[in-house]
């Protein structure tokens, strides 16, 4: 059978737009994904939303409601201040660790949600580094397995996202210093200690101030020091001045 | 200037008739008639007789449907999305994502960053169609490959005959098979990675993204890289990098419609073999099963070849 090129013509029209309409009315096409993680096919976790599927085009809100985390828990952990973190689009992460020169992104979203979560996620091969705060919510959390702890251990990074700090301009005429921003870093009666891991102080450091493993890093400091019988200004001074160390 | 021989073949519409190797003498013909005179033992084309129209016109169609939908995307990000495009990415219409993500989908039933179902569908349909065609996608639909011959247009009205013909046959002959390397290396990262490492080094992406912030300079480079060389060289992009090019290549090897020659009515003058934008040798094969072609029926008798059905497209032998 001889072709020429008219017929070649129709044929690539017909095959290519008729195979997209039929893939379409099969429920195969899809050029946009549908904020909604493939499920895990087989095993004891089968049915349930499988973190390696989360896009970059997912917000904090999308994960919420596929995984047991929080937006809010997904903001503290990762540094994001903004007023509703539920918009708050994954693949905006590494923009605002972009001066950190660590790659802080989804790769990063979904590890916290599998590890948070305890559904299985393969790290083999891949170099996905955390920021402190996202490590110590999930070590508080306190169900990760000694593989996991030490994938962290190498990759946890301590990087605070750009735009809470920017370093100021040498050049730049002196600025007037705003009572707000230095009651950024004031610890107060609403401060959590996840504030703390967030502002730049260690785990290791508020530890030793404690004299305790890293309680939940949602846990306000002064409900923790009424809870175990300490002095809330006592405790207050000592971890501030932590804070004044890594926050001139 | 003196003309040693001249051998000329009549053009349009007649040259359905010159099985019989009829031979005009130069005084006899009107110049638009003239497709090819020889120079000294050199054949020379004086200009071309008739050219795949409809291919042209599906590579313009395809071009500004691709070209819509990478607009209509970058719009959809601000709310204001073309309706009938919707706010689909360029990803989601290559169907390369599909063969990138094929190692991730096999093994794990997921897709790799930013690519969607519809990539594996294109992928599938573009494999149909290369097995019963070749790669009729690089020859008639894809965008790069119509913006690499544009550009080439530039080159031949520069250097005539001497377009297409800059690099040394040995050398050439080895850069073709380096887009097999890039293939291997493409899967190889997109596998391991889980993400479309090759978007930062996608002309193709760049072409149609170099206004927004996902380009990165290296794609925005190899794009002018391939636009330059297209200057000299036809189709440089996929004659020596395309990864794609080379998946949808091996077709070539088994497909079901091929181009043929007969030798019993060729004229070996090397018409076919001088118009091929991939510089294949179609005047010493009677089957092109070369791995580079890309079915852009040039070389047949519906266009440059002045002898008809002697180099046809067909699934079956020619006399």
């Amino acid at each position: 059978m001889m072709l020429t090129s008219k017929p070649l013509a129709v044929l690539v029209f017909v095959i290519l737009f008729g195979g997209i309409f039929f893939s379409s009315a099969m429920g195969w096409w899809a050029t946009e994904s549908t904020k909604e993680p493939a499920a895990f096919t087989e095993g004891e976790f089968a049915g349930l939303a499988n973190p390696a599927d989360i896009r970059g085009s997912y917000t904090f809100g999308d994960i919420a409601n596929s995984f047991e985390v929080s937006p809010d828990l997904l903001a503290q952990a990762f540094g994001v201040t903004q007023d509703n973190p539920s918009e708050f689009a994954v693949n905006e992460l590494e923009a605002i660790y972009l001066e950190s020169g660590f790659e802080i992104g989804t790769a990063s979203v979904r590890l916290f949600v599998a590890y948070y979560t305890g559904l299985p996620f393969d790290t083999t091969g891949q170099e996905i580094y955390m920021p402190t705060s996202a490590t110590d919510i999930l070590l508080a959390k306190g169900n990760l397995s000694p593989e996991q702890i030490a994938y962290l251990e190498v990759y946890t990074v301590g990087v605070n996202p750009t735009t809470l700090i920017e370093p100021p301009s040498l050049e730049s005429t002196p600025i007037p210093v705003d009572s707000s921003i230095i009651e950024e870093y004031t610890i107060k009666g609403k401060t959590v200690f996840g504030d703390l891991i967030t502002w730049g102080v260690p785990q290791a450091t508020i530890e030793q101030i404690i004299g305790a493993p890293m309680p939940d890093p949602a846990m306000k400091i002064k409900d923790y020091a009424t809870a175990n019988g300490l002095e809330f200004e006592t405790l207050k001074t000592s971890l501030q001045a932590e804070v004044d160390k890594v926050q001139p | 200037m003196t003309l040693s021989t001249i051998f000329l073949y009549q053009i349009f519409k007649q040259h359905l008739n010159l099985l019989n190797n009829e031979q005009l003498h130069f005084g006899q013909l009107n110049l638009p008639e003239v497709l090819m005179v020889t120079l000294f033992g050199k054949h020379i084309r004086l200009f071309r007789p008739h050219t795949i129209w409809i291919r042209r016109i599906v590579q313009w169609v395809f071009f500004l449907l691709i070209a819509s939908i990478a607009v209509s995307h970058t719009l959809a990000e601000s709310g204001m999305e073309i309706p009938i495009l919707s706010g689909a990415s360029i990803h989601a219409v290559c169907p390369f994502g599909g063969v990138e993500t094929l190692y991730t989908f096999a093994t794990s039933g997921l897709f790799v960053r930013k690519i969607h179902d519809s990539s594996l569908v294109l992928a599938g349909i573009v494999l149909l169609l290369s097995i019963l065609f070749g790669p009729v996608f690089c020859g008639w639909v894809c965008p790069l490959g119509t913006v690499q011959e544009w550009v080439g247009k530039l080159g031949r009205k520069i250097f005539k005959r001497r377009y297409n013909h800059f690099v040394p046959v040995k050398v050439d002959r080895i850069l073709r098979f380096a887009r097999y390397g890039i293939l291997i290396w493409v899967l190889y990262v997109t596998a391991k990675s889980g993400t479309l490492v090759f978007e930062a080094y996608d002309p193709y992406f760049a072409l149609f993204n170099f206004w927004s912030t996902e380009v990165v300079w290296s794609a925005i480079a190899i794009l002018i890289a391939t636009l330059t060389l297209s200057v000299f060289v036809e189709r440089p992009w996929c004659k020596y990098a395309c990864p794609y090019g080379a998946v949808l290549g091996i077709t070539n090897l088994f497909r079901v419609f091929s181009i043929k020659r007969s030798e019993l009515t060729c004229k070996a003058d090397g018409a076919c073999s001088i118009m091929c934008p991939m510089n294949i040798q179609v005047d010493t094969q009677t089957v092109i099963r070369d791995h580079q072609c890309i079915s852009c029926l040039e070389c047949t008798s519906e266009a440059i070849c002045p002898v008809a059905k002697t180099v046809v497209f067909t699934s079956g032998g020619v006399k």
